[in-house]
């Protein structure tokens, strides 16, 4: 006999209803730029030059999407993963900007509460980051182009940008689980001694999967 | 005029840019609902929104960095546009990159052609765009999975506490790991001494703000300490470059031969 499925509470279900409404609605937007532009300007390129470049990017952005989206949905909650993919920027600023906002209302992913915290900060952080991207286009581009200039004063902290966010947000779980947070900052070292370049999106998923089962190990050695 | 920044492409910016933020704005309000609902205080809601704002701030200015760095080779509004939606900082680099390398030219050379605009345009969205595919067909069955996870794991309090604490530790170690010893594509921010620096600079920041909130019971402070150390870090990345001398700052682990 199949097995019944388990229900969703009716917010998880408006959730999911409204995520694929509004990701598929994304899709086509996004799918528009492009035609909008070849339209308008009688620009449709040659299809065998696209192939080439596409042969190039495909398999490593298509093989990094399938890892993102198993990695980050847990971590994003529903609302939070359908807002996180459409707006984008996803590792280096809206997951880092949920994970501070779930470590400061002591709440976590996977729980009502920590859904909620999670699509908020994602929202507030996507209208920010547009907001910002509009502002700097319109009035601060030249500016911004000299502040952020290999020569200029300025550059380290944009270069060093990662280091300094990920430092700070690390801080609070080294100081509070050290034990856990060794051996997965170890296996990236090591990975990264075999495959320096290695793209982040897949050295995310080895350190996670190593992090999950070593704090697994742990609970059983009785070691956390 | 050129074709790149016409009034047709802001057109199409505002167009995208308002879908963006309609979205935005939709799933804030639902949440904040499902929230007070739930009983969590306005307060947290309220801090939630302030500290993601302010956390917000500095890797946005790194996004706007891109896309002036392609709009000298794609104008000012595609990047706009493609760092708005879906966008990522190495992607859209990337992706423009190798269309640009097929038509022999590159971005530091600006686009004259309609064409070749269209082209660099299709490889960005469609290099992206997979993932909008997989999330409306994946996301409900990973939930519902995660849900069971938790739902089981919540009868143990501790378990819950370290897997979770666990999964977050794991997503940072990746990044903490490149500080220590990652290598970038284009050499810029390669592991070495300046990206040590500012790590160990961010995580002792951090760990000093966080006690003051305690001991000091600063609990204003606490959403702000986070974001701050990042701003710290970030400054004491420009200052060593103004007070270390050039062999030591340049040291990353690929150069040193």
């Amino acid at each position: 006999m199949a097995k019944r499925k388990e229900k969703m509470s009716p917010y998880y279900e408006s959730v999911h209803r409204a995520g694929r409404i509004w990701t598929l609605g994304a899709l086509g937007v996004l799918l528009g730029v492009p035609v909008a532009i070849c339209l308008r300007f009688n620009a449709w390129p040659e299809m065998d030059a696209v192939f080439k470049a596409l042969v190039k990017v495909l398999p490593i952005y298509w093989g990094t999407a399938v890892i993102e989206v198993l990695t980050y949905t847990p971590m994003l909650g529903a609302g939070g993963t359908y807002l996180a993919f459409v707006t984008g920027n996803i590792t280096n600023l809206k997951m880092p900007c949920a994970l501070n906002a779930l470590e400061n209302a002591k709440t976590r992913a996977g729980r009502e509460e920590g859904e909620v915290i999670s699509t908020i900060s994602i929202g507030v952080s996507a209208i920010t980051t547009t907001v910002i991207i509009t502002a700097g286009v319109l009035l601060f581009a030249p500016f911004l182009g000299t502040l952020t200039d290999p020569d200029s004063v300025f550059s380290p902290a944009f270069t060093y940008i990662l280091p300094a966010l990920f430092g700070a947000l690390g801080a609070g779980y080294l100081r509070k689980h050290w034990r856990l947070s060794i051996l997965p900052v170890v296996a990236g070292v090591v990975v990264l001694l075999f495959s320096p370049t290695m793209a982040v999106g897949t050295l995310l998923f080895v350190t996670l999967v190593v992090s999950i089962g070593g704090a697994l190990l742990m609970l059983k050695l009785k070691w956390v | 005029m050129d074709f790149k920044e016409s009034g047709f492409m802001y057109a199409i910016a505002a167009c995208v840019i308002g879908f963006v933020v309609i979205e935005s704005v939709y799933f804030i309000v639902k949440a904040w609902r499902a929230g007070r609902k739930l009983g969590i205080s306005k307060e947290t809601l309220k801090n939630t929104v302030v500290s993601s704002a302010v956390f917000s701030i500095a890797p946005a200015l790194s996004i706007l960095t891109t896309v002036i760095v392609l709009a000298s080779a794609l104008g000012i509004v595609l990047p706009w546009i493609r760092l708005s939606v879906i966008g990522n900082l190495a992607y859209e680099t990337v992706a423009s990159e190798s269309m640009l390398e097929v038509m022999g030219s590159s971005l530091s050379t600006p686009i004259t052609e309609p064409k070749q605009f269209g082209a660099v345009a299709w490889v960005m969205t469609l290099g992206t765009s997979f993932a909008l595919v997989l999330v409306p067909i994946f996301c409900k069955g990973i939930h519902r999975r995660v849900g069971k996870v938790v739902n089981k794991s919540e009868k143990n309090s501790k378990m819950a506490d370290v897997l979770s604490a666990a999964a977050f530790i794991g997503i940072i170690a990746a990044f903490i790991a490149r500080a220590i010893y990652g290598k970038t594509a284009d050499g810029v921010g390669d592991a070495g001494f300046m990206s040590i620096a500012t790590l160990i600079t961010a995580v002792i920041a951090s760990f000093l703000l966080e006690l003051l909130c305690e001991k000091c019971r600063l609990q204003k402070l606490q959403p702000f300490a986070m974001p701050l150390a990042m701003f710290l870090a970030m400054g004491m990345a420009v200052l060593l470059t103004q007070v270390v001398p050039e062999q030591i700052r340049a040291f990353t682990w690929w150069n040193q031969m």
